[in-house]
């Protein structure tokens, strides 16, 4: 989220610097706008007080005509006609520069035209008065028409021109008017922009201090990476690298010249000093390995040789991925393991398998040599004596007829010793394959086997139905078989044994003695017995072979049994306990994982 | 002994039991002929000569010099007119891996040598009596193995 923040935060970045960039095109032109607006109000005011000043000009000039006129008229000094002579002059240009002032004001153009016919009219009647007067017919009716005419005309020019002031200054008045409006918002907008403004520039700064927070977490997170790495390299012996490939630059970390039984960054990292370290014999295979990374990008690990400088050999394994930018630019990621001491471990344990399977094989002459050639001398002994004691029997004494029972218990011990080491030996797992199983059978078989000694015995065997199981069936017999035996044979004296075997499930959590199964729950079968049981300080004792807890004149027995018992259990994946109390009876519980 | 006289093979290298095994049939009955070979070539070439005198039973060993017993059993039993000829195996070991292979292999039954010289009159006595019966054909698992 953060990240996708930071990548956002470029977007928003660009967003913002448009708007600014927008607000400030705004101003400008607003402010290009408002400048604009006041400098043709003030030509406005400038245009219409010159003209003003030209309106008042001719009423002046008009003023000064008729006084002089007056005057001369009263005293006959010609001097009094001196602004009239210059008045016609002063007219004509005044008018030609209001006409040309107000060459955009049709209306006005119209007042002047008006304005000069009435002055010309005014001016001609001037003339014609100064005539008569000159004449001296001051008094004729005819000088005071022409003098009355002359002021109607002379009113006359100045209520035209006091028209023109006035519709200048209306025209001014309303283009006030409009530029005051204008002008009267300007500030008002100029500071809801200038809020606007700061507003994006607090949003840019929350953001932008935001945005450099999560960075600077990212790179605390960076920094903790990169030491939990340069950490990892150093406990797991491997290094990185970087190649550039197309300028050719490597970038090594710490723990690669490490490796090479370096001091860290003390050689250029390039191709050719790190060729220097790697053994002869493997530098063609790693070259080629290198000109194959550049153009795969998934190639499999390669193994070589490197030489530190004091001579060491260490092996490496290597391996690089090629990554492609957008703009394809090319880059191999590598790492480099120092697996020494793994392969030497593999060769301690090839070594040892190698050992294991000779031990093996001697173990397996072994047993052929067991079944076979130790069986057959003894077999001959128990022949040559039971021919011995059918035909000379009558010519031994005594003692000599006690030697040989004495010789015929000590082969048949010899014998069932043998079996016994044999059916050991062969409780293998890998010899039959498992199968489901009807247990129920399996046991009715070894009691079927055992059923001699059971009559005599007048042994009494009671058992549970069992579920089938997927097993070894000829194990799980002689698992019976050997318990069962092992029940009968130690059982009190002038007691008839009860032999009762129950089944029952047990959660892997309920076992005794185990910590960690990785079965959920066993299969539960005990075999209990009234026998002479034996002290529990022994439990574990008895499975261990050839352990014998009673001198074998007392029961006979071979210490074996019970050591098969476990074996096969165990193949299994299941656990064998006893439970002995003395004078009572035993009970041997086995645990079957349920699968 | 009501039954015509039996030609018996025991093809065996141990001397003393080839010794014990004639007198134990000898002892049985007198209608037995008994031939003896001592490894597994020789009990081939007698049975493969043209005028062989075919037996009705074949004791064999397993373990013999040159060709082991295990080696003349598909031998015989790939032969036209040696396959019918039923064979026990008489053998010192008893291993369940080799039992069940001989079972596959066709093996009418299988003796572990006794060492009590009773009860190697016994087996043979009981290997006879079986091989009168009508059904020649091969046993179950369970009677595979001929117990004193």
């Amino acid at each position: 989220m953060p990240l996708r923040f930071i990548t956002n935060s470029e977007r928003f970045l660009k967003i913002i610097f448009g708007l600014t960039l927008f607000v400030v095109l705004v101003m400008g032109g607003l402010a290009y706008r408002y400048v604009k607006e006041l400098t043709k109000s003030i030509d406005e005011v400038q245009h219409n007080y010159e003209v003003h000043i030209l309106l008042e000009k001719m009423v002046s000039a008009l003023k000064d005509a008729e006084s002089g006129k007056r005057g001369y008229i009263i005293t006959k000094d010609s001097t009094f006609l001196e602004p009239l002579l210059t008045n016609s002059d002063t007219f004509q240009y005044s008018l030609a520069q209001l006409e040309e002032l107000t060459k955009k004001n049709p209306e006005q153009q119209k007042n002047i035209e008006e304005l000069r016919t009435k002055v010309e009219k005014n001016l001609a009647i001037f003339q014609k008065t100064l005539q008569l007067a000159n004449n001296n017919n001051i008094d004729s009716p005819e000088f005071i028409e022409a003098f009355k005419e002359g002021r109607r005309t002379m009113n006359s020019v100045r209520f035209k021109i006091k028209q023109m002031a006035a519709h200048e200054t209306n025209i001014l008045g309303t283009s006030r008017a409009k530029s005051y409006k204008n002008l009267n918002n300007a500030p008002m907008v100029v500071y809801y922009v200038i809020i606007l403004s700061l507003l994006i520039l607090l949003l840019t700064y929350l953001h932008i201090s935001r945005s450099l927070k999560i960075l600077k977490e990212k790179n605390e997170l960076l920094e903790t990476f990169k030491k939990s790495t340069t950490q990892s390299e150093i406990i797991s012996k491997h290094g990185n690298w970087i190649w550039h490939v197309e300028d050719n630059i490597y970038e090594y970390s710490d723990n690669l010249y490490r490796l090479l039984g370096e001091e860290p960054q003390s050689f250029e990292p390039n191709l050719e000093n790190y060729l220097s370290f790697v053994h002869p014999d493997d530098i063609e295979k790693l070259t080629q390995h290198v000109e194959e990374m550049k153009e795969n990008e998934d190639l499999p690990f390669i193994h070589y040789r490197v030489i530190q400088k004091n001579g060491i050999i260490k092996h490496f394994k290597a391996y690089a991925k090629l990554l492609v930018d957008s703009d394809g630019y090319k880059r191999l990621l590598g790492t480099t393991a120092d697996i020494t001491d793994e392969i030497e471990n593999y060769r301690i344990i090839e070594k040892r398998n190698l050992e294991l399977e000779r031990s093996n094989k001697e173990l397996s002459s072994f047993n052929y040599v067991a079944s076979h050639d130790l069986q057959e001398p003894l077999r001959k002994i128990q022949t040559f004596l039971s021919r011995l004691e059918d035909k000379e029997k009558d010519n031994l004494s005594n003692n000599g007829q006690l030697y040989i029972e004495r010789i015929k218990s000590s082969t048949s011990r010899m014998r069932s010793l043998i079996d016994d080491l044999l059916q050991f030996s062969r409780t293998n797992k890998s010899e039959e394959a498992l199968a489901d199983s009807n247990i129920n059978i399996l046991l009715e078989t070894a009691k079927h086997d055992l059923a001699e000694i059971i009559a005599d015995k007048r042994a009494r065997i009671s058992s549970d139905s069992i579920p089938s199981m997927r097993v070894i069936p000829f194990q799980i017999k002689q698992l019976f078989l050997n318990l069962l035996s092992n029940s009968l044979k130690y059982s009190r004296e002038k007691t008839a044994p009860i032999i009762t075997i129950s089944y029952s499930r047990t959660n892997a959590s309920a076992l005794p003695n185990v910590k960690y199964s990785k079965y959920y729950a066993y299969h539960t079968i005990t075999i209990q017995d009234n026998g002479i049981g034996f002290d529990q300080e022994y439990a574990e004792k008895i499975f261990v072979l050839f352990n014998r807890l009673h001198n074998k004149t007392e029961y006979s027995g071979t210490g074996i049994g019970l050591s098969i018992c476990k074996k096969i259990v165990e193949n299994h994946n299941g656990y064998i306990t006893a439970y002995g109390n003395p004078d009572i009876g035993a009970t041997f519980t086995v645990y079957l994982p349920i699968t | 002994m009501k039954h015509p006289k039996l030609h018996l093979i025991l093809a065996d290298d141990d001397m003393d039991d080839c010794e014990f095994f004639m007198e134990a049939t000898d002892e049985i009955s007198d209608d037995c002929k008994l031939t003896v070979v001592n490894d597994g070539v020789e009990l081939m070439e007698f049975l493969s000569a043209e005028n062989a005198e075919l037996p009705n039973l074949i004791f064999l060993d397993l373990n013999m010099p040159r060709k082991s017993g295990m080696e003349c059993i598909p031998e015989i039993k790939s032969t036209e007119k040696l396959a019918h000829i039923p064979i026990i195996v008489y053998s010192t070991s008893l291993d369940h891996t080799v039992v069940n292979e001989l079972y596959q292999l066709g093996v009418l039954h299988y003796i572990q040598k006794p060492a009590e010289f009773a009860n190697i009159k016994r087996v043979i006595e009981k290997a006879l009596i079986l091989l009168n019966d009508v059904n020649l054909s091969q046993r179950s698992r369970e009677q595979f193995i001929i117990q004193p």
